[in-house]
Protein backbone atom coordinates (compact mmCIF):
# COMPACT_ATOMS: atom_id res chain seq x y z
CA UNK A 1 0.00 0.00 0.00
CA UNK A 2 1.46 3.23 -1.44
CA UNK A 3 1.97 6.41 1.72
CA UNK A 4 0.05 9.51 1.47
CA UNK A 5 1.40 12.73 1.61
CA UNK A 6 -0.34 15.68 2.21
CA UNK A 7 0.87 19.01 0.97
CA UNK A 8 -0.23 22.54 2.35
CA UNK A 9 1.25 25.63 0.54
CA UNK A 10 -0.43 28.81 -0.51
CA UNK A 11 1.34 28.77 -3.77
CA UNK A 12 -0.25 26.40 -5.85
CA UNK A 13 2.50 25.85 -8.56
CA UNK A 14 4.86 24.37 -5.67
CA UNK A 15 2.01 22.23 -4.66
CA UNK A 16 1.46 21.32 -8.10
CA UNK A 17 5.30 20.47 -8.65
CA UNK A 18 5.65 19.27 -5.68
CA UNK A 19 2.98 16.36 -6.33
CA UNK A 20 4.17 15.93 -9.66
CA UNK A 21 7.73 14.76 -8.11
CA UNK A 22 6.28 12.44 -5.12
CA UNK A 23 3.75 10.82 -7.63
CA UNK A 24 7.17 9.30 -9.45
CA UNK A 25 8.26 7.80 -6.46
CA UNK A 26 4.61 6.33 -6.02
CA UNK A 27 3.04 8.50 -3.05
CA UNK A 28 0.07 9.05 -2.37
CA UNK A 29 -0.18 12.86 -2.66
CA UNK A 30 -2.80 15.54 -1.90
CA UNK A 31 -3.05 19.19 -1.93
CA UNK A 32 -4.27 22.00 -0.75
CA UNK A 33 -3.78 25.83 -0.56
CA UNK A 34 -4.49 26.51 2.64
CA UNK A 35 -4.54 25.01 6.15
CA UNK A 36 -8.45 25.39 6.64
CA UNK A 37 -8.61 23.31 3.39
CA UNK A 38 -6.75 20.63 4.87
CA UNK A 39 -8.63 20.78 8.18
CA UNK A 40 -12.12 20.71 6.25
CA UNK A 41 -10.99 17.40 4.28
CA UNK A 42 -8.58 15.61 5.73
CA UNK A 43 -9.66 13.29 8.87
CA UNK A 44 -7.59 13.70 12.12
CA UNK A 45 -6.68 10.02 11.87
CA UNK A 46 -6.35 9.21 8.15
CA UNK A 47 -2.80 8.28 7.83
CA UNK A 48 -0.57 10.12 6.01
CA UNK A 49 2.40 12.79 6.98
CA UNK A 50 2.52 16.43 5.99
CA UNK A 51 4.22 19.08 3.96
CA UNK A 52 3.65 22.44 5.51
CA UNK A 53 5.15 25.65 4.48
CA UNK A 54 5.54 28.23 7.09
CA UNK A 55 4.48 31.80 5.47
CA UNK A 56 1.09 31.61 4.83
CA UNK A 57 -1.89 33.92 5.13
CA UNK A 58 -4.31 33.22 7.72
CA UNK A 59 -2.61 30.29 10.16
CA UNK A 60 0.97 29.92 9.66
CA UNK A 61 2.72 26.70 9.69
CA UNK A 62 3.67 26.40 13.03
CA UNK A 63 -0.14 27.32 14.43
CA UNK A 64 -0.96 24.43 11.72
CA UNK A 65 1.11 22.39 13.51
CA UNK A 66 0.12 23.00 16.92
CA UNK A 67 -3.72 22.24 16.06
CA UNK A 68 -2.53 19.20 14.55
CA UNK A 69 -0.77 17.80 17.84
CA UNK A 70 -3.92 19.32 19.76
CA UNK A 71 -6.35 17.39 18.09
CA UNK A 72 -4.77 14.26 19.25
CA UNK A 73 -2.89 13.26 15.74
CA UNK A 74 0.21 11.52 15.66
CA UNK A 75 0.74 12.88 12.06
CA UNK A 76 4.22 13.46 11.48
CA UNK A 77 5.03 16.95 10.15
CA UNK A 78 7.99 18.10 7.81
CA UNK A 79 8.09 22.11 7.49
CA UNK A 80 9.16 23.80 4.28
CA UNK A 81 10.01 27.25 3.87
CA UNK A 82 12.51 29.35 1.91
CA UNK A 83 13.49 31.22 5.02
CA UNK A 84 15.76 29.74 7.08
CA UNK A 85 16.33 31.41 10.30
CA UNK A 86 19.35 29.82 12.23
CA UNK A 87 17.41 27.82 14.82
CA UNK A 88 14.63 26.88 12.50
CA UNK A 89 15.50 23.16 12.40
CA UNK A 90 16.11 22.92 16.58
CA UNK A 91 12.48 24.89 16.77
CA UNK A 92 11.00 22.19 14.10
CA UNK A 93 12.11 19.30 15.74
CA UNK A 94 11.03 20.50 19.48
CA UNK A 95 8.01 21.41 18.09
CA UNK A 96 7.52 17.47 17.43
CA UNK A 97 8.32 17.91 13.35
CA UNK A 98 10.35 15.52 11.74
CA UNK A 99 12.49 18.08 9.75
CA UNK A 100 13.13 20.89 8.39
CA UNK A 101 14.00 21.96 4.64
CA UNK A 102 14.73 25.32 3.13
CA UNK A 103 13.61 25.82 -0.76
CA UNK A 104 13.62 24.87 -3.13
CA UNK A 105 13.63 21.70 -1.50
CA UNK A 106 15.86 18.68 -3.57
CA UNK A 107 13.31 15.86 -4.41
CA UNK A 108 15.72 12.71 -3.00
CA UNK A 109 16.12 14.52 0.53
CA UNK A 110 12.59 15.20 0.80
CA UNK A 111 12.21 11.22 -0.04
CA UNK A 112 14.61 10.25 2.57
CA UNK A 113 13.17 12.12 5.45
CA UNK A 114 9.55 10.65 4.28
CA UNK A 115 10.78 7.02 4.09
CA UNK A 116 12.70 7.73 7.24
CA UNK A 117 9.40 8.14 8.76
CA UNK A 118 7.84 4.70 8.53
CA UNK A 119 10.94 2.90 10.42
CA UNK B 1 -1.31 117.45 33.63
CA UNK B 2 2.60 118.34 34.27
CA UNK B 3 2.76 114.83 34.63
CA UNK B 4 1.65 113.92 31.74
CA UNK B 5 4.37 115.72 30.07
CA UNK B 6 7.02 114.24 31.64
CA UNK B 7 6.29 111.15 30.89
CA UNK B 8 6.41 111.50 27.01
CA UNK B 9 9.91 113.09 27.57
CA UNK B 10 10.70 110.38 29.50
CA UNK B 11 9.29 108.45 26.34
CA UNK B 12 11.73 109.93 24.25
CA UNK B 13 14.43 109.73 26.20
CA UNK B 14 13.93 105.70 26.86
CA UNK B 15 13.32 105.19 23.01
CA UNK B 16 16.72 106.62 22.18
CA UNK B 17 18.07 104.40 25.21
CA UNK B 18 16.28 101.21 23.62
CA UNK B 19 18.62 101.58 21.03
CA UNK B 20 21.32 99.94 22.96
CA UNK B 21 19.27 96.97 23.41
CA UNK B 22 18.18 95.45 26.47
CA UNK B 23 19.56 97.31 29.59
CA UNK B 24 16.65 97.36 31.74
CA UNK B 25 18.10 98.50 34.95
CA UNK B 26 20.16 101.26 32.93
CA UNK B 27 17.22 102.65 31.79
CA UNK B 28 15.15 103.11 34.89
CA UNK B 29 18.19 104.62 36.44
CA UNK B 30 18.47 106.90 33.98
CA UNK B 31 15.08 107.60 33.61
CA UNK B 32 14.82 108.26 37.32
CA UNK B 33 17.53 110.67 36.81
CA UNK B 34 16.11 112.35 34.01
CA UNK B 35 12.90 112.60 35.85
CA UNK B 36 14.66 114.36 38.92
CA UNK B 37 16.56 116.76 36.12
CA UNK B 38 13.23 117.58 35.01
CA UNK B 39 11.58 118.88 38.14
CA UNK B 40 14.55 120.73 39.07
CA UNK B 41 14.96 122.35 35.94
CA UNK B 42 11.49 123.51 36.15
CA UNK B 43 12.37 125.33 39.69
CA UNK B 44 16.07 126.45 38.48
CA UNK B 45 13.74 128.25 35.60
CA UNK B 46 12.55 131.09 38.47
CA UNK B 47 16.44 131.95 38.35
CA UNK B 48 17.55 128.94 41.19
CA UNK B 49 21.37 128.15 41.41
CA UNK B 50 21.91 127.00 37.52
CA UNK B 51 25.78 126.31 38.33
CA UNK B 52 24.72 123.57 40.23
CA UNK B 53 22.28 122.25 37.80
CA UNK B 54 25.62 122.29 35.30
CA UNK B 55 26.91 120.35 37.90
CA UNK B 56 24.48 117.87 38.52
CA UNK B 57 24.31 117.34 34.95
CA UNK B 58 27.85 116.53 35.40
CA UNK B 59 27.49 114.01 37.42
CA UNK B 60 24.40 112.03 35.96
CA UNK B 61 26.67 112.15 32.22
CA UNK B 62 29.57 110.34 34.27
CA UNK B 63 27.92 108.02 35.74
CA UNK B 64 25.87 106.81 32.40
CA UNK B 65 29.43 106.54 31.26
CA UNK B 66 30.40 104.45 33.91
CA UNK B 67 27.63 101.87 33.90
CA UNK B 68 27.57 101.89 30.02
CA UNK B 69 31.14 101.13 30.32
CA UNK B 70 30.97 98.13 32.78
CA UNK B 71 28.13 96.65 31.06
CA UNK B 72 30.53 96.49 28.39
CA UNK B 73 33.32 95.14 30.17
CA UNK B 74 31.09 92.38 31.97
CA UNK B 75 29.66 91.02 28.72
CA UNK B 76 30.98 87.48 27.79
CA UNK B 77 30.83 88.28 23.92
CA UNK B 78 33.54 90.21 22.21
CA UNK B 79 33.20 93.50 21.92
CA UNK B 80 35.46 96.12 20.07
CA UNK B 81 35.05 99.67 18.81
CA UNK B 82 37.52 100.72 15.39
CA UNK B 83 38.28 103.78 14.80
CA UNK B 84 36.30 104.82 11.01
CA UNK B 85 38.68 108.32 10.43
CA UNK B 86 41.97 106.59 10.27
CA UNK B 87 42.51 104.40 7.06
CA UNK B 88 43.97 101.22 8.65
CA UNK B 89 40.93 100.08 11.06
CA UNK B 90 42.67 100.52 14.45
CA UNK B 91 41.12 99.38 17.04
CA UNK B 92 40.48 102.21 20.48
CA UNK B 93 38.32 99.50 22.47
CA UNK B 94 37.90 96.04 23.18
CA UNK B 95 36.34 94.73 26.36
CA UNK B 96 38.02 91.64 28.59
CA UNK B 97 35.92 88.92 26.90
CA UNK B 98 37.73 90.24 23.95
CA UNK B 99 41.02 89.36 24.97
CA UNK B 100 39.74 85.93 25.88
CA UNK B 101 38.31 85.59 22.51
CA UNK B 102 41.53 86.33 20.09
CA UNK B 103 44.02 85.15 23.47
CA UNK B 104 45.91 88.70 22.45
CA UNK B 105 46.79 91.07 25.17
CA UNK B 106 45.33 94.51 25.74
CA UNK B 107 48.89 95.77 24.55
CA UNK B 108 48.62 94.00 21.41
CA UNK B 109 45.17 95.09 20.47
CA UNK B 110 44.62 98.44 20.90
CA UNK B 111 45.75 100.85 17.85
CA UNK B 112 46.58 97.72 15.84
CA UNK B 113 44.82 97.47 12.82
CA UNK B 114 41.96 95.35 13.27
CA UNK B 115 41.99 92.62 9.94
CA UNK B 116 45.49 92.18 11.23
CA UNK B 117 44.61 90.17 14.25
CA UNK B 118 43.17 87.60 11.91
CA UNK B 119 46.95 85.73 11.70
CA UNK B 120 48.58 85.11 8.68
CA UNK B 121 46.15 82.28 8.04
CA UNK B 122 42.90 84.25 7.64
CA UNK B 123 41.17 84.27 4.63
CA UNK B 124 42.08 87.70 2.67
CA UNK B 125 38.49 87.44 0.62
CA UNK B 126 36.34 87.57 3.48
CA UNK B 127 38.75 90.15 5.41
CA UNK B 128 38.43 92.65 1.89
CA UNK B 129 34.51 91.61 1.90
CA UNK B 130 34.40 92.61 5.52
CA UNK B 131 36.25 95.79 5.11
CA UNK B 132 34.50 96.77 1.53
CA UNK B 133 31.32 96.63 3.55
CA UNK B 134 31.93 98.44 6.42
CA UNK B 135 33.57 100.85 4.51
CA UNK B 136 30.39 101.87 2.37
CA UNK B 137 28.63 102.33 6.17
CA UNK B 138 26.51 99.17 5.86
CA UNK B 139 26.76 96.61 8.50
CA UNK B 140 28.30 92.77 8.53
CA UNK B 141 27.07 89.95 9.63
CA UNK B 142 28.71 86.46 9.77
CA UNK B 143 30.14 83.39 10.56
CA UNK B 144 34.07 83.20 10.22
CA UNK B 145 36.61 80.67 10.92
CA UNK B 146 39.32 82.36 12.98
CA UNK B 147 42.29 82.03 14.86
CA UNK B 148 43.55 82.66 18.33
CA UNK B 149 46.86 83.96 18.80
CA UNK B 150 48.10 80.80 19.68
CA UNK B 151 47.13 79.15 16.08
CA UNK B 152 44.04 77.47 18.00
CA UNK B 153 40.33 77.36 15.33
CA UNK B 154 37.54 78.58 16.64
CA UNK B 155 34.53 79.87 14.79
CA UNK B 156 33.19 83.48 15.39
CA UNK B 157 29.83 84.96 14.59
CA UNK B 158 30.89 88.51 13.79
CA UNK B 159 29.06 91.61 13.72
CA UNK B 160 30.02 94.91 12.62
CA UNK B 161 27.88 98.26 12.33
CA UNK B 162 29.23 101.72 11.48
CA UNK B 163 28.49 104.15 14.51
CA UNK B 164 27.51 107.69 13.65
CA UNK B 165 28.11 111.42 14.37
CA UNK B 166 24.88 113.64 14.33
CA UNK B 167 25.71 114.64 11.03
CA UNK B 168 25.81 111.06 9.91
CA UNK B 169 28.87 110.52 8.99
CA UNK B 170 30.41 107.25 10.19
CA UNK B 171 33.61 108.29 12.94
CA UNK B 172 34.02 104.39 14.69
CA UNK B 173 33.12 100.94 13.87
CA UNK B 174 31.14 98.69 16.51
CA UNK B 175 32.00 95.05 16.23
CA UNK B 176 30.58 92.23 18.45
CA UNK B 177 32.21 88.56 17.95
CA UNK B 178 30.67 85.53 19.74
CA UNK B 179 32.53 82.03 20.08
CA UNK B 180 30.31 79.46 18.29
CA UNK B 181 32.69 76.71 18.60
CA UNK B 182 30.81 74.55 20.76
CA UNK B 183 27.45 75.07 19.34
CA UNK B 184 28.89 74.12 15.83
CA UNK B 185 30.21 70.99 17.43
CA UNK B 186 27.32 69.90 18.94
CA UNK B 187 25.07 70.55 15.46
CA UNK B 188 27.87 68.25 13.97
CA UNK B 189 26.96 65.59 16.38
CA UNK B 190 23.19 65.94 15.93
CA UNK B 191 24.10 65.80 12.21
CA UNK B 192 25.89 62.36 12.66
CA UNK B 193 23.25 60.97 14.85
CA UNK B 194 21.09 61.55 12.16
CA UNK B 195 22.47 59.95 9.29
CA UNK B 196 23.74 57.37 11.79
CA UNK B 197 19.87 56.64 12.20
CA UNK B 198 19.22 57.57 8.09
CA UNK B 199 21.67 54.35 6.99
CA UNK B 200 19.88 52.20 9.78
CA UNK B 201 16.62 52.91 8.55
CA UNK B 202 18.38 52.31 4.76
CA UNK B 203 19.98 48.98 5.59
CA UNK B 204 16.48 48.05 7.46
CA UNK B 205 14.55 48.75 4.44
CA UNK B 206 16.43 46.91 1.99
CA UNK B 207 16.58 44.03 4.44
CA UNK B 208 13.07 44.19 4.42
CA UNK B 209 12.62 44.08 0.96
CA UNK B 210 15.29 41.65 -0.21
CA UNK B 211 13.69 39.04 2.27
CA UNK B 212 10.06 39.61 0.65
CA UNK B 213 11.74 39.42 -2.35
CA UNK B 214 13.40 36.21 -1.81
CA UNK B 215 10.30 34.80 -0.39
CA UNK B 216 8.31 35.38 -3.59
CA UNK B 217 11.75 34.25 -5.66
CA UNK B 218 11.65 30.82 -3.75
CA UNK B 219 8.76 29.84 -4.52
CA UNK B 220 9.08 29.70 -8.18
CA UNK B 221 12.04 28.30 -7.77
CA UNK B 222 11.19 25.49 -5.70
CA UNK B 223 8.20 24.49 -7.93
CA UNK B 224 10.86 24.60 -11.13
CA UNK B 225 13.28 22.58 -9.17
CA UNK B 226 10.22 19.44 -8.52
CA UNK B 227 9.52 20.34 -11.57
CA UNK B 228 12.59 19.40 -13.38
CA UNK B 229 13.09 16.20 -11.08
CA UNK B 230 9.89 14.39 -11.75
CA UNK B 231 11.15 15.10 -15.43
CA UNK B 232 13.75 13.49 -14.87
CA UNK B 233 12.36 10.67 -12.94
CA UNK B 234 9.36 10.02 -15.36
CA UNK B 235 11.88 9.55 -18.11
CA UNK B 236 13.78 7.25 -15.72
CA UNK B 237 16.60 5.10 -18.73
CA UNK B 238 14.90 6.84 -22.06
CA UNK B 239 15.90 10.13 -23.66
CA UNK B 240 19.50 10.77 -22.34
CA UNK B 241 19.95 14.57 -24.22
CA UNK B 242 16.60 15.78 -22.53
CA UNK B 243 17.72 14.42 -19.10
CA UNK B 244 20.68 16.32 -19.54
CA UNK B 245 18.90 19.13 -20.10
CA UNK B 246 17.01 18.84 -17.36
CA UNK B 247 19.72 18.79 -15.16
CA UNK B 248 21.12 21.85 -16.22
CA UNK B 249 17.33 23.45 -15.75
CA UNK B 250 17.92 22.02 -12.25
CA UNK B 251 21.78 22.73 -11.30
CA UNK B 252 20.56 26.50 -12.45
CA UNK B 253 17.84 26.95 -10.56
CA UNK B 254 20.00 25.47 -7.71
CA UNK B 255 22.76 28.38 -8.39
CA UNK B 256 19.87 31.10 -7.80
CA UNK B 257 18.28 29.41 -4.96
CA UNK B 258 22.14 29.94 -3.71
CA UNK B 259 22.69 33.73 -4.52
CA UNK B 260 19.31 34.20 -2.74
CA UNK B 261 20.47 32.64 0.14
CA UNK B 262 23.84 34.23 0.27
CA UNK B 263 21.93 37.68 -0.20
CA UNK B 264 20.01 37.28 2.71
CA UNK B 265 22.41 36.02 4.50
CA UNK B 266 24.17 39.15 4.15
CA UNK B 267 21.68 41.67 5.10
CA UNK B 268 20.72 39.64 7.92
CA UNK B 269 19.31 41.94 10.85
CA UNK B 270 21.77 42.20 13.49
CA UNK B 271 20.05 40.70 16.29
CA UNK B 272 19.49 44.18 18.57
CA UNK B 273 20.71 45.34 20.92
CA UNK B 274 19.05 45.33 24.13
CA UNK B 275 19.91 47.74 27.07
CA UNK B 276 17.78 49.56 29.74
CA UNK B 277 16.09 52.65 28.50
CA UNK B 278 14.53 55.78 29.69
CA UNK B 279 11.73 56.24 26.99
CA UNK B 280 11.74 60.46 27.69
CA UNK B 281 15.39 60.86 26.81
CA UNK B 282 15.12 58.80 24.30
CA UNK B 283 11.77 60.44 22.89
CA UNK B 284 14.37 64.00 23.34
CA UNK B 285 16.82 62.86 21.94
CA UNK B 286 14.60 61.67 18.40
CA UNK B 287 12.93 64.93 18.36
CA UNK B 288 16.12 67.00 18.47
CA UNK B 289 16.85 65.09 15.38
CA UNK B 290 14.02 65.71 13.80
CA UNK B 291 13.69 69.64 14.81
CA UNK B 292 14.95 70.91 11.69
CA UNK B 293 12.76 69.44 9.58
CA UNK B 294 9.85 70.21 12.06
CA UNK B 295 11.04 74.06 11.73
CA UNK B 296 11.40 73.38 8.05
CA UNK B 297 8.13 72.88 7.46
CA UNK B 298 6.43 74.88 9.89
CA UNK B 299 4.97 73.07 12.40
CA UNK B 300 5.25 72.76 16.23
CA UNK B 301 5.96 69.56 18.09
CA UNK B 302 5.10 69.72 21.50
CA UNK B 303 6.15 66.94 24.28
CA UNK B 304 4.00 65.51 27.05
CA UNK B 305 6.16 63.23 28.72
CA UNK B 306 4.79 61.22 31.88
CA UNK B 307 7.06 61.76 34.80
CA UNK B 308 8.27 58.82 36.94
CA UNK B 309 8.15 56.01 33.85
CA UNK B 310 9.62 52.91 34.74
CA UNK B 311 12.72 51.79 32.53
CA UNK B 312 11.96 49.61 29.20
CA UNK B 313 14.30 47.39 27.47
CA UNK B 314 14.88 47.80 24.17
CA UNK B 315 17.63 48.25 21.21
CA UNK B 316 17.85 52.42 21.49
CA UNK B 317 18.56 52.99 17.54
CA UNK B 318 15.59 50.51 16.37
CA UNK B 319 13.45 52.66 18.61
CA UNK B 320 14.41 55.56 17.66
CA UNK B 321 13.62 54.39 14.30
CA UNK B 322 9.83 53.60 14.82
CA UNK B 323 9.77 57.22 16.79
CA UNK B 324 11.40 59.11 13.55
CA UNK B 325 8.90 57.05 11.10
CA UNK B 326 6.08 57.62 13.13
CA UNK B 327 7.24 61.81 13.37
CA UNK B 328 7.79 62.05 9.69
CA UNK B 329 4.21 60.41 8.50
CA UNK B 330 2.84 62.74 10.90
CA UNK B 331 4.73 65.39 9.23
CA UNK B 332 3.62 64.35 5.80
CA UNK B 333 0.03 64.06 6.49
CA UNK B 334 0.11 67.55 8.06
CA UNK B 335 1.99 68.64 4.64
CA UNK B 336 -0.90 70.24 2.72
CA UNK B 337 -3.05 71.16 5.34
CA UNK B 338 -2.43 75.15 6.17
CA UNK B 339 -4.15 74.86 9.30
CA UNK B 340 -2.63 71.93 10.76
CA UNK B 341 0.54 72.38 12.57
CA UNK B 342 0.55 71.17 15.91
CA UNK B 343 1.76 67.09 16.18
CA UNK B 344 1.75 65.67 20.08
CA UNK B 345 4.13 63.21 21.41
CA UNK B 346 2.68 61.98 24.88
CA UNK B 347 4.77 58.95 27.01
CA UNK B 348 2.64 57.24 29.59
CA UNK B 349 2.50 54.28 31.35
CA UNK B 350 -0.58 52.10 30.21
CA UNK B 351 -0.38 49.81 33.02
CA UNK B 352 1.92 49.03 35.49
CA UNK B 353 3.85 47.29 33.14
CA UNK B 354 3.40 48.63 29.73
CA UNK B 355 4.75 51.96 28.93
CA UNK B 356 3.25 53.43 25.87
CA UNK B 357 4.47 56.34 22.86
CA UNK B 358 1.46 58.30 21.52
CA UNK B 359 2.19 60.42 18.36
CA UNK B 360 -0.74 62.13 17.19
CA UNK B 361 -1.05 64.77 14.48
CA UNK B 362 -3.96 67.01 13.08
CA UNK B 363 -3.35 66.21 9.43
CA UNK B 364 -5.40 64.32 7.32
CA UNK B 365 -6.40 60.84 9.48
CA UNK B 366 -6.39 57.48 7.43
CA UNK B 367 -9.28 56.86 4.81
CA UNK B 368 -10.84 53.54 6.38
CA UNK B 369 -9.99 51.66 3.35
CA UNK B 370 -6.29 51.77 4.19
CA UNK B 371 -6.82 51.07 7.84
CA UNK B 372 -6.58 46.83 7.30
CA UNK B 373 -3.56 47.39 5.23
CA UNK B 374 -1.75 50.11 6.78
CA UNK B 375 1.06 48.21 8.09
CA UNK B 376 1.82 45.57 5.27
CA UNK B 377 4.50 45.18 3.64
CA UNK B 378 4.73 47.29 0.28
CA UNK B 379 1.38 49.14 1.17
CA UNK B 380 1.74 52.90 0.31
CA UNK B 381 -0.35 55.93 0.06
CA UNK B 382 2.68 58.22 -0.82
CA UNK B 383 3.50 58.56 -4.86
CA UNK B 384 6.67 57.99 -4.03
CA UNK B 385 6.48 55.70 -0.63
CA UNK B 386 8.25 52.13 -0.92
CA UNK B 387 5.30 51.30 1.78
CA UNK B 388 8.04 49.77 4.34
CA UNK B 389 8.25 52.12 6.98
CA UNK B 390 5.31 51.24 8.75
CA UNK B 391 5.72 47.28 8.32
CA UNK B 392 9.14 47.67 9.81
CA UNK B 393 8.30 49.68 12.73
CA UNK B 394 5.61 47.19 13.54
CA UNK B 395 8.13 44.28 13.36
CA UNK B 396 10.77 46.56 16.08
CA UNK B 397 8.15 46.96 18.43
CA UNK B 398 6.61 43.53 18.14
CA UNK B 399 10.72 42.13 18.20
CA UNK B 400 10.34 44.28 21.38
CA UNK B 401 7.36 42.11 23.19
CA UNK B 402 4.91 45.53 22.55
CA UNK B 403 2.34 46.34 19.89
CA UNK B 404 1.64 49.75 17.19
CA UNK B 405 -1.43 50.90 16.36
CA UNK B 406 -2.99 53.30 14.96
CA UNK B 407 -6.09 54.78 14.85
CA UNK B 408 -8.07 57.86 13.80
CA UNK B 409 -8.85 61.09 16.27
CA UNK B 410 -11.94 61.94 16.67
CA UNK B 411 -11.78 65.50 15.67
CA UNK B 412 -9.14 65.31 13.24
CA UNK B 413 -5.98 63.78 12.13
CA UNK B 414 -4.84 60.05 13.38
CA UNK B 415 -2.92 58.64 16.35
CA UNK B 416 0.13 55.93 15.90
CA UNK B 417 0.76 54.18 19.36
CA UNK B 418 3.05 51.54 20.23
CA UNK B 419 3.41 49.95 23.61
CA UNK B 420 6.95 48.56 25.49
CA UNK B 421 6.89 46.48 28.44
CA UNK B 422 8.18 47.55 30.99
CA UNK B 423 11.70 46.63 32.11
CA UNK B 424 11.05 44.29 35.14
CA UNK B 425 14.76 44.46 36.76
CA UNK B 426 14.98 47.97 36.92
CA UNK B 427 11.93 48.20 38.09
CA UNK B 428 10.80 51.55 39.94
Amino acid sequence: MSVNVFIIDDDESVCRALKALLMTYDFEVRTFNSAQNFFDTVAHDDPGCLLLDIHMPGLDGWEVQKRVLASGSDRPVIFISAEKKDDATDRALKAGAVGFLQKPVNGQTLVDLINGIKD
Amino acid sequence: MKKKIITSKKKKAMASLLKKKTRDCLEEKVRQQTDELKIRDGQLKRGADREKLGADREKIAQEQIHIRTKAMESASDGIFIIDAKKPDFPIIYANPAFYGLTGYSKKEVIGQNYFLLYGPNADMHVLDEIKQIISQGRSFYGELLKFRKNGEKFWSLLRIAPVRDTKGNVTHYVGIKTDTTLMKQRNLEIEEQREELLHVTRVGKLAEFVSSLAHEISQPLTAILSYAQAGQRMLKDREPRLREILQYIINDDQRAAEVIRRLRSLLKKNKPAFEPLDINALTNDTVTLIMPHITAKNKIIKLELGSGLPMIQGDRIQLQQVLLNLISNSLEAMEDSKDSHELLIRTSLRDADTVMVQVKDSGCGIPQENMKKLFAHFFTSKPDGLGMGLSISRSIVEAHGGHLEAENNPDRGATFYFTIPVNRDNKL
